[in-house]
């Protein structure tokens, strides 16, 4: 018996305005295993975590997650499956009226079902994972981008969530940094088998990270495949956004995406 | 052509206002939703009845003041010209309880209060943060919104009380000081005449100001496009409208009680 994906996207479209980002994109991310999106700027990444997240509603086809259809679903439906995704946002998405400490106890304590000295233990070890031990009590304004993206990945991560969704995890990030960071989602992994789909422009970085990258290109997955071959990927236009060469199939340049 | 042209931007102001109008409207409905039963955060209650509340105070009092001071110094020489001194009191504490208190006071409280609500949650809300709620199955209405909304009827309410007692006082200081009207001639003519629902009018209007500068300030807040010029037109937007609405609800609800 085949087991369900944890997520299903079939037909999915997606416009604002006049401008159509997503045109009619299926994919299947099976339990457990980590995908990585990649493509050119506004191709519509971050669309797709977020209908996977239910921040968004598709114009047309259908979003699965975790067994529930979130097509046409109501805030209230919606936050059952968001209680078992964890989410990095691309510009962190921090609460900047509260401390470092309570931004990662937040999804705890929202949930319950944990003492407050379990979840200070938690959030202090997730804060001691991510190298941010001793800034427990700085507010968020008082950190640096990369400070800032280590919070919102701890964030992502303390409830051990069933689906966990990064958007650019290592954007603005020095190089050892980035790796430290891969590392730690690694070893996260390893020990949840959660289900990850990540997007970063880093495609190295993500390559060493994900099982499988697929590649958007007008709206759609022209390209998915094993993420250890991706800069040899069969198709010319991943090869050359991959090995960032200007010469090639690749050459059009769309307009930012709202 | 200009006829035309009139006529498109008339549509396009009302096809506007109605929007946002609209926008209110589901927003409030959000909010009583919340209310039933009540899911409201306790620690965002009291940060924003603090935040909204006590550090209005001083700004409050002093207006109220003023405002107190400057209708017995307007009505003084006609007072004294008549020899109607035993009136002086009760002119101005029926200006100030029905209408100049909870008017002022709820510009000011939108100025200062509603204004700097929609910078936060506008700011919030182009950060991605309401986003970050939703992520994680919290209703950024009902976490943000209800406890926000609350606080600012109940502490307009408690300082348009206050303000109105600052205001008579400050009435009373200025026409002893001034017009030379002794405090038991001002104490009596307050107490003799106005009556209960002199204030209680007062603060009837305070709720209604309350609830507008809060659904307006919240609305606009969420409702905010683009960035930090996105977050400076949510602040404009929301400071006209709590304005607009201040004085629409003050004229209605005078006419329907009567004058």
């Amino acid at each position: 018996m085949s087991v369900a994906p944890a997520i299903r996207l079939t037909d999915v479209h997606k416009r604002y305005e006049k401008r159509e980002v997503l045109a009619g994109i299926s994919l299947d991310v099976a339990p457990g295993s980590r995908l990585g999106l990649i493509g050119p700027a506004a191709s519509g990444k971050s669309v797709i975590l977020k209908l996977i997240a239910g921040l968004e509603q598709a114009d047309g086809g259908t979003v699965t997650v975790l067994d529930h259809v979130l097509t046409g679903k109501r805030e209230v439906q919606l936050g059952v499956v968001r209680r078992r995704i964890g989410m990095l946002f691309q510009n962190y998405a921090l609460f900047d009226f509260l401390t470092v400490e309570r931004n990662v106890a937040f999804p705890l304590e929202q949930r319950g079902g944990m003492t407050a000295h379990a979840i200070a233990e938690r959030v202090a070890e997730r804060l001691r994972a991510v190298g941010l031990f001793g800034s427990e009590h700085k507010l968020t304004a008082e950190l640096s981008g990369g400070m800032k993206k280590r919070v919102g990945i701890a964030r992502a991560t303390v409830a051990d969530a069933e689906l966990v969704i990064y958007d650019e995890p290592t954007a603005g990030l020095d190089p050892v940094t980035t790796q430290k960071i891969y590392d730690l989602l690694a070893a996260d992994h390893v020990r949840t088998k959660a289900t990850v789909i990540a997007v970063s422009s880093d495609v190295a970085a993500l390559a060493g990270f994900v099982d499988e990258i697929a590649f958007l290109y007008h709206g759609k997955i022209i390209y998915r495949g094993p993420a250890a071959t991706i800069a040899d990927a069969p198709d010319p236009m991943v090869r050359q956004f991959v090995r960032g060469e200007l010469e090639g199939p690749l050459q059009d340049v769309r307009p930012e995406a709202p | 052509m200009i006829g035309e042209r009139w006529m498109i931007a008339l549509g396009a102001g009302a096809t506007r206002i109605s929007q946002e109008v609209g926008g209110i409207l589901i927003l409030t409905a959000q909010v009583l939703r919340a209310l039933v039963p009540p899911r409201i955060d306790r620690r965002e209650l009291v940060k924003n009845l603090y935040k909204m509340g006590n550090r209005s105070v001083p700004i409050v009092a002093l207006t109220a003041f003023f405002a107190g001071a400057l209708m017995v110094l307007q009505a003084g020489p006609f007072v004294k010209k008549f020899g109607a001194t035993s009136l002086a009191g009760y002119g101005a504490g029926y200006a100030v309880l029905r209408e100049i208190g909870p008017i002022l006071i709820a510009l000011m409280f939108s100025g200062r209060v509603g204004a700097n609500n929609t910078a936060e949650l506008a700011t919030m809300t182009v950060t991605e943060q309401l986003d970050g709620l939703r992520s994680l199955a919290i209703d950024p209405v009902a976490f943000l919104v209800v406890p926000r909304v609350l606080a600012m009827m109940v502490m307009l309410v408690a300082l348009t009380a206050l303000g109105d007692l600052v205001a008579l006082g400050g009435a009373a200081i200025v026409a002893r000081s001034m017009l030379d009207i002794d405090w038991s001639t001002m104490y009596f003519s307050m107490a003799d005449n106005l009556r209960p629902a002199d204030f209680l009018l007062g603060i009837y209007k305070s709720v209604a100001f309350g609830a507008a500068i809060a659904m307006s300030s919240c609305y606009f807040g969420i409702a905010v496009r683009g960035g930090a010029v996105g977050v400076g037109k949510a602040v404009n937007a929301a400071v006209v409208a709590a304005a607009v609405s201040i004085m629409l609800l003050d004229f209605f609800m005078t006419y329907l009680v009567g004058g």
